[in-house]
């Protein structure tokens, strides 16, 4: 059973000049043990999508429609109260995109620790941190760093530390928005690193990593799913996604990107142009139409759906055909 | 044609109201001794009279018409109030300007000098220098009252030049190799035009507030009419003793009306410039 | 050198600077008005004291040799700070014989008294109130109190004094007119005088704190709305923590603003209480700057305002030290603006 499925699931924003379609039906179904890459330019609603994907949903943003099964369990269907006591945290973990401001400044790390893990669970103080430093030492983190307020640790240890926390109650999912964005190339290093330790030393089963970097999906995730304009477009095993894309957005993302894989290289650098469209009235049709190089009559009028073809899901008129 | 800004803010509530009430009690300070040409200062009828369709706002201890008195008091008080409120803007932006965009050694003096301006207290001081003075003309009162009240003016517009200074357009202009005032006048006050309106008003707030307190202990304007002047003689006549509330509650139910608006202006404004602040 | 008693060190020398500056105005003030200030005085003090031209030598002689008017100026200054370190502030016109000290001390505990509950209080009230207005935000009850706590913070306490004074004092009379006890009652520590002493405390005390908690209860509101949008709020709600532990979390931070905010406020606060007591005539501080003022009672003058001003001064400094204990940046040497 995949751990995590979703069937239409549709989150816009409410503005004064009407709805911003972010998430505008999404299918998707995610095995255990699987690291899951999201990517996509910036704005087409990565960041919305996971949020909604564990129901942390809040004005503007509201939750259209859709169901979300989270380890067998409707969570689309729950209320706040019940979600913040038996999913959030305990069976998926968001590490939110800006880590670096997650934390209170006036607190120190155990504290919060403590705080989090005493709500759901019915430990002592000293078990918690014992638990917690426990758990810093399996991820190469200093235990010290618990005993420090936020502003005394560096922007790559918060990050990590970050991730530390969100492990803390053994979710079954692990959500990472853009974690290394906002860091210089070896800290980025440090930080996937200690994700791929999450995974190898089974804390975390299954991940989601939403990243706009494609360069970085290479080094992390097992399964790509590309985003556009608030849909999925293509989604597949890593490295078939990289070497032969089928969807022309992929195609233009993957090739806008220094790879050393010589297939990839021999096709040269491609940028693409124009800019994504505005959510608040999509373009009819396929929404990537006005910037895809091939476009056909039908591309204008007609969405194509999510189909499979051999071993990914592909939303194309002209991979359809 | 009317420029864009100002339809949109005209479309804001709470700036329709308080500007209402504002322009609302500006229009009855300056029309009204043209529709009720009493003089506030001489006695005109039976002391100690309440409201009557004579007396619209009834007779202070001497006779005197309250509602000329409330008339008059209003236009002197805006007249300090805008006066008082015009130095401390003077002084707060040029030496926040100067400070933010110098730093170093200017800063640092300029901003000590401010800190020391902050923590003593106006009011106090306002009355140590008022009381020295023998004739105390509106003027004087203005220069008072705006010689104290700069202090917050002068951080605030600090805050904003520093992190202005830093954009790239005055970048451009220092490798143009303009000279600094020009930089500061040309390029970074407009950008903070917004926030100078917005601290203007509620210096202005502040200042007719710091003016009804002089009065009240008597170290306002020796010689005229102003709302604290009125509730300075409401005071000493004992008028809250005697039950003459028409006296009392109307110059400060317009003092407060006069504040509040200015101020509820000036969240409306901060409110439109900067949106996060909307609370969603 | 450890980074708390560097910051403790800093605010210490600020305020010493700042009271000394304060001296320096204090005394150049009487001494720099054009005309013969003390022959004015003297002229004053003929009006009052018509009757008696041995009070009126006796009160000539002793400002003279206070005021030192007849030596140069810098012999002046010596002469005033040696004085005022040995807390000799001379001896009151209006009041004479008092002496000034004597004088302040009798009329500060009033003061005092009504003060510092008072903004104690009110601070506390609006803090609550303000978080209260924040949580609920942008629903009737936020904008119902904000209407509220605007008109509040821009009404004079000293009208709000007038207001509560009409209508609980003279309408329904419930709270005496005025004073801090009962005329004809003599201070003591006997249940009877602390029961009437509180009765007439009631009405200016309420007049402080309802209109200085307005001005609280904003800059609250704005503090909460602010944190509760923050980064950090978002990611401990994700993690599941309930609301009422992240209300704790963001009311903890918007204090740490409202303490130094107290400490900027202490002036304002001080000024709209003195005249307060006018409104009372409450036997405080406030009456005798009154007094002094219109008199031009420069002993008295000197000696109530410097007396204030160093009380706030400390006030100040004890507002520092306890904001210097509870911000954990400043433990650590965070420089930060």
């Amino acid at each position: 059973m995949p751990i995590l499925e979703t069937k239409g699931v549709k989150a816009y924003y409410s503005t004064p000049l009407g709805y911003v379609r972010a998430v505008d039906g999404i299918d998707l179904a995610l095995e255990k043990g699987i690291i899951l890459g999201l990517a996509g330019e910036s704005g087409c609603g990565k960041s919305t999508l996971v949020n909604t994907l564990m129901m942390n949903v809040r004005p503007p943003l509201r939750f259209i429609e859709g169901t979300i099964i989270l380890d067998g369990k409707e969570i689309s269907s729950m209320n706040r109260s019940t979600l913040k006591k038996n999913v959030w945290g305990v069976l998926v973990s968001l590490v939110p995109q800006s880590a670096l401001n997650a934390l209170m400044p006036t607190q120190r790390i155990t504290d919060l620790v403590k705080d989090v893990v005493t709500h759901h669970m019915n430990v002592s103080e000293q078990e918690v941190i014992s638990m917690a430093k426990k758990r810093f030492e399996q991820l190469n983190l200093e235990a010290d760093a618990l005993y420090r307020y936020p502003h005394e640790l560096s922007g790559g240890m918060k990050q990590r530390v970050v991730i530390a926390i969100s492990t803390l109650l053994n979710p079954k999912l692990l959500i990472v928005d853009e974690p290394t964005s906002a860091l210089d190339v070896s800290t980025q290093k440090q930080v996937l690193k200690m994700l791929v330790d999450l995974k190898r030393a089974k804390i975390i089963e299954s991940m989601i990593f939403v990243t706009h970097d494609i360069a970085v999906l290479r080094q992390i995730a097992d399964w790509i799913a590309i985003m556009y304009a608030g849909k999925i477009v293509e989604s597949g095993p890593t490295n078939d996604m990289l070497i032969n894309p089928k969807h022309p957005y992929t195609f233009s993302l993957v090739n806008a990107v220094v790879t050393p894989e010589p297939e990839v290289k021999s096709r040269g650098l491609i940028s693409l142009s124009g800019e994504p469209p505005n959510l608040l009235n999509p373009p009819k049709g396929c929404r990537f139409n006005p910037r895809c190089p091939n476009a056909m009559e039908v591309c204008r009028s007609k969405e194509p759906p999510l189909e499979e073809k051999s071993n990914r899901l592909v939303a194309c008129h002209l991979v359809s055909s | 044609m009317i420029p864009r800004i100002i339809k949109d803010l005209l479309k804001i509530k709470k700036l329709d109201v308080s500007l209402g009430i504002f322009l609302g009690l500006v229009l009855l300070s300056l029309l009204g001794p043209m529709i009720y040409p009493v003089d506030p200062l001489s006695v005109v009828g039976p002391p100690e009279r309440p409201p009557s369709s004579a007396y619209p706002l009834g007779t202070d201890n001497r006779g005197r018409d309250v509602l000329a008195q409330l008339i008059g008091g209003i236009k002197n008080s805006l007249y300090i109030g805008v006066i008082a409120a015009l130095i401390s803007l003077g002084i707060g932006v040029v030496i926040g300007a100067i400070s933010g965009y110098k730093g170093g050694l200017t800063d640092s003096s300029l901003m000590l000098m401010t800190d020391v301006v902050l923590v003593l207290p106006s009011i106090l001081i306002m009355m140590l220098v008022a009381a020295y003075l023998k004739e105390r003309n509106p003027i004087f009162v203005s220069i008072i009252i705006g010689v104290t009240s700069w202090p917050w003016v002068a951080r605030a517009v600090r805050a904003q030049m520093m992190s202005l200074k830093a954009r790239e357009f005055v970048y451009m202009s220092r490798i143009a190799g303009l000279r600094d005032i020009r930089i500061i006048v040309e390029d970074l006050l407009p950008n903070m035009a917004s926030y100078i309106f917005m601290a203007f008003v509620l210096l202005m707030s502040g200042a007719m507030i710091a003016e009804a307190g002089l009065s009240m202990i008597g170290l306002g304007v020796t010689k005229g009419i102003s709302l604290g002047i009125i509730l300075y003689w409401a005071q000493l006549f004992e008028s809250v003793r005697r039950g003459l509330w028409w006296w009392f509650m109307p110059p400060g139910a317009c003092l407060v009306a006069l504040a509040s608006s200015l101020l509820l202006m000036s969240t409306a404004l901060d409110e439109y410039f900067s949106p996060r602040l909307k609370g969603g | 050198m450890n980074p708390f008693i560097r910051f403790i060190t800093r605010r210490l020398a600020f305020l010493l600077m700042t009271f000394f500056i304060f001296l320096l105005i204090i005394f150049a003030l009487p001494r720099a008005i054009p005309g013969n200030p003390l022959a004015s005085l003297l002229y004053q003090i003929i009006q009052q004291a018509q009757s008696n031209p041995d009070l009126v030598k006796a009160v000539y002689k002793k400002l003279l040799e206070e005021f030192g008017m007849d030596k140069p100026i810098h012999i002046q200054l010596i002469e005033f700070l040696g004085r005022l370190s040995r807390g000799d502030f001379g001896t009151s016109i209006a009041f004479y014989p008092r002496k000034v000290t004597d004088l302040v001390f009798s009329y500060l505990p009033w003061s005092l008294g009504l003060l510092i509950p008072a903004t104690l209080t009110s601070w506390v009230l609006g803090n609550l109130l303000g978080a209260l207005a924040a949580y609920k935000r942008k629903t009737a009850t936020d904008n119902f109190l904000l209407t509220v706590f605007l008109t509040l913070s821009q009404t004079p306490y000293y009208w709000l004094a007038m207001i509560l004074l009409y209508v609980f004092a003279v309408i329904i009379k419930v709270f005496p007119l005025s004073g801090a006890y009962s005329p004809g009652k003599m201070p003591a520590l006997s249940i009877p005088f602390v029961l009437d002493m509180l009765h007439h405390y009631a009405l200016p005390f309420s007049s402080i704190i309802i209109g200085a908690m307005g001005g609280w209860a904003i800059g609250m509101r704005v503090m909460v709305i602010y944190e509760l949008g923050s980064d950090y709020v978002s990611y401990v709600d994700s993690l599941g923590l309930p609301d009422r532990k992240i209300l704790q979390y963001v009311f903890k931070n918007s204090m740490l603003p409202q303490i130094t905010g107290l400490a900027i406020n202490l002036g304002t606060i001080l000024g709209g209480a003195l005249i307060t007591e006018l409104v009372f005539s409450y036997p405080g501080t406030g009456f005798l700057i009154f007094r002094a003022l219109s008199t031009l009672d420069y002993p008295l003058i000197q000696g109530t305002f410097v007396l204030i001003i160093s009380t706030l001064l400390l006030a100040n400094f004890i507002v520092d030290l306890i904001y210097a204990f509870i911000d954990p940046r400043i433990k650590t040497g965070y420089i930060g603006e």
